[in-house]
């Protein structure tokens, strides 16, 4: 509506991110090249799923079936890269260690592993926020607001923003507890990322009904919730038992 | 008794990891590139006001647009035709003043040079930057009068002047003004027509990996003349120095110490034209074109500075594949300690930053501001392929270790992805979003 909205829509889509970036990473070099890589990641995975639909393309907005098969594809597509993402991640590792071993310096501690884990995630979470939600904000800057169909209660940018932050959310933790997962070979983590972010993307199938974003955007704050509190039990059990570990020898 | 010390707040973290300071250059190239696109993109963004889109405003005849101006009504064909025959101008013409560069260096006339570049960097500030200043100010509606910015603005363009060529003057001034130099600039390019703009970017990327690689490539000529002299080159270069001043001069590969150590991406910054409308070679803006260079720089300590007796004059940096890390702290203060002479390292700590050119910067911009004036997803897809263009390039050079050219990957990963995300990703995003999902 102003520059003063436009900026709160940015702050509500970007402020924890923001705070996370100045707090956590933008104090190490390295975590911020690891964002800026996991963004790029991201990126490409998003252009190569649209060439994958660009046939298909527009799709019908009054069906509902188009979307989920546009959103089970897109899911899956996109957690299958995180498994690749998270070989690239070990071969990292290995290759840090390695010059650690070199300079004669202490290797990757597990609050670093975390941290890069941490900073990838923000990659993800970041570009899904610019892409899905910032580069369409640009008409909020100036004197209306706009208002979809299906949702006539909230401004069209504001749902957008929500969720735009609950995804970040997601994205940003998923990728904590997946790397985590992955390390220890837990099932159970391993489940629950792609089982978080699908259930996440199937709850936005629900604004298309008229009326269903007054449900919806509650739900995927719950969602975003359930995934931080998820990972805050396993970042603590995991640092407590590393604690113990090390002060046992 | 003396109290005790105090014990450290962390017990556990006091250690320092590794990836605590791996990669401090990189950023330090990353983040002026970063602030010089944002500039250019709210530039460019807020004075774009629809009424200047829909005005058919002739564009300025410049270098680039010599042969051909587009115009709305010509086909496609008529217009890429256009478009290949100006950027072969301006090309030849780019050429042609790196050339003549050359020629100018190899005769010794440096201080010539030196010169020339400060008047061009009044010149851009002054008359490029005021009339920035005065565009903002009008569309703002800043109440600020014409003598007085008249006088903020001969201010900044002196001390930018003063801040080119002179080592006293602090490190970050120099930035901010290489910065404001390549924003103005780039700010000015990205006036020209769109079908000009993008194959003028792909000549130049090309023209840089001839210039530069080829062995009679005149930059490259220039970058060996320059090292063989163990000179500093006069040309306007970012120098993304450390920031922790107390870099002795590393001895000679006997460290662990690997730092990109100081390549230096070449100068220039391109040749812009005046505005006249006589299209007068001689108005040309000083910025003489040639796009960048990345070199290995060994050392580049003022000839004054022969001082310390343990370390020579050239640093020989070791390199690490694909990391790079600068000295650790622990060894930075032995360092310090055992060095004899600590006090000039304030001033004379040239060894360790990578240089940049700033025409990468004005390129670059130039990219990232076209994809601007289409929509922000273009914008941000663009920025991270020439970011990561620009880590791929640093990379390399850590590999090869000889002058490289900055432009050619940035500059195409930028094109690839701007009409990947224009034509593939946009309708595909936008047609979900708006729709309310999102994954």
């Amino acid at each position: 509506m102003t520059v003063a909205a436009g900026v709160g829509y940015v702050l509500i889509a970007l402020g924890p991110a923001l705070s996370l970036f100045a707090s956590v990473i933008a104090k190490k070099p390295f975590l911020i090249l690891t964002l800026l890589s996991s963004t790029l990641f991201w990126l490409i995975s998003l252009i190569i799923l649209a060439g994958a639909w660009r046939a298909f393309l527009p799709v019908k907005s009054t069906e509902l079936w188009p979307y989920s098969i546009l959103i089970l594809t897109s899911v899956g597509f996109q957690e299958g890269i995180r498994i690749g993402f998270w070989r690239l991640f070990k071969k990292m590792e290995d290759m840090l260690n390695a010059f650690a071993d070199r300079v004669s310096k202490p290797r990757l501690f597990l609050t670093d592993k975390m941290q890069l884990a941490l900073a990838g995630g923000l990659g993800h979470g970041l570009a899904h926020a610019v892409f899905f939600c910032l580069s369409l904000l640009t008409p909020a800057f100036g004197p209306a607001t706009f208002y979809v169909d299906k949702c006539p209660s909230i401004p069209f940018f504001l749902i957008s923003a929500i969720i735009a932050l609950g995804f970040v959310i997601i994205h940003t933790f998923s990728m904590v507890i997946a790397f985590n997962g992955y390390t220890e070979g837990k099932r159970k983590d391993q489940i629950f990322v792609p089982f978080a972010h699908l259930i996440a993307a199937l709850i936005t199938l629900i604004n298309l009904v008229p009326g269903g974003c007054n449900i919806g955007l509650p739900l995927l704050c719950i969602m975003a919730g359930t995934t931080l509190y998820y990972n805050w039990q396993l970042v603590w059990r995991r640092l407590t038992e590393h604690q113990t570990t090390r002060s046992s020898d | 008794m003396p109290p005790p010390d105090d014990p450290p707040p962390t017990t556990t973290t006091t250690r320092t990891s590794i990836i605590d300071s791996l990669g401090v250059e990189i950023i330090g190239v990353m983040s002026p590139v970063s602030i010089c696109m944002l500039l250019v993109v709210l530039i460019l963004t807020s004075l774009s006001s629809p009424s200047t889109t829909s005005s058919t405003s002739p564009p300025p005849v410049t270098a680039a647009t010599l042969i051909y101006v587009e115009s709305d009504s010509d086909s496609p064909s008529h217009k890429l035709l256009g478009a290949v025959l100006d950027a072969a101008a301006f090309v030849a013409l780019i050429a042609a003043a790196t050339f003549l560069l050359v020629l100018l260096y190899y005769y010794n006339f440096t201080s010539f040079l030196k010169n020339y570049l400060r008047f061009s960097v009044f010149f851009v500030l002054f008359s490029m930057g005021g009339s920035i200043m005065a565009s903002l100010l009008q569309h703002f509606s800043i109440p600020l009068d014409a003598p007085t910015s008249f006088i903020l603005l001969f201010n900044f363009a002196i001390l930018g002047v003063l801040s080119v060529f002179s080592p006293a003057v602090p490190i970050l001034l120099r930035q901010s003004y290489m910065v404001s130099v390549a924003v103005i600039v780039a700010v000015w390019f990205a006036r020209l027509p769109e079908w000009t703009t993008w194959v003028l970017l792909i000549a130049l990327a090309l023209y840089d990996l001839a210039a530069v690689l080829c062995p009679h490539g005149p930059l490259r000529i220039l970058v060996e003349l320059a090292s063989s002299r163990d000179e500093e080159l006069p040309a306007l270069v970012y120098e993304a120095r450390p920031t922790d001043s107390s870099h002795p001069v590393s001895p000679p590969a006997s460290t662990p110490v690997a730092s990109l150590g100081s390549v230096e991406m070449q100068p220039v910054s391109e040749a812009s034209n005046s505005n006249s409308s006589s299209v007068d070679e001689e108005e040309r803006s000083p910025l003489v074109s040639s796009p960048p260079v990345v070199r290995e720089n060994l050392s580049n300590f003022n000839h004054e500075q022969v001082r310390d007796s343990n370390n020579s004059n050239h640093a020989v940096v070791e390199m690490e594949t694909g990391e790079s890390e600068t000295l650790p702290l622990v060894e930075r203060e032995g360092f310090r300690s055992s060095s004899n002479s600590d006090s000039e390292f304030e001033m004379f700590d040239s060894t360790r930053g990578i240089r940049l050119g700033l025409g990468d910067f004005v390129f670059y911009s130039v990219l990232v501001g076209r994809a601007a004036m289409y929509d922000l997803m273009t914008v941000y897809a663009c920025y991270l392929a020439i970011i990561s263009g620009l880590g791929c390039t640093l990379i390399l050079l850590s590999v090869f270790r000889h002058a490289l050219p900055a432009l050619p990957i940035s500059i195409t990963l930028g094109v690839i992805f701007y009409f990947l995300t224009r034509l593939l990703m946009e309708p595909f995003v936008v047609g979900a979003s708006t729709n309310l999902v999102m994954f």
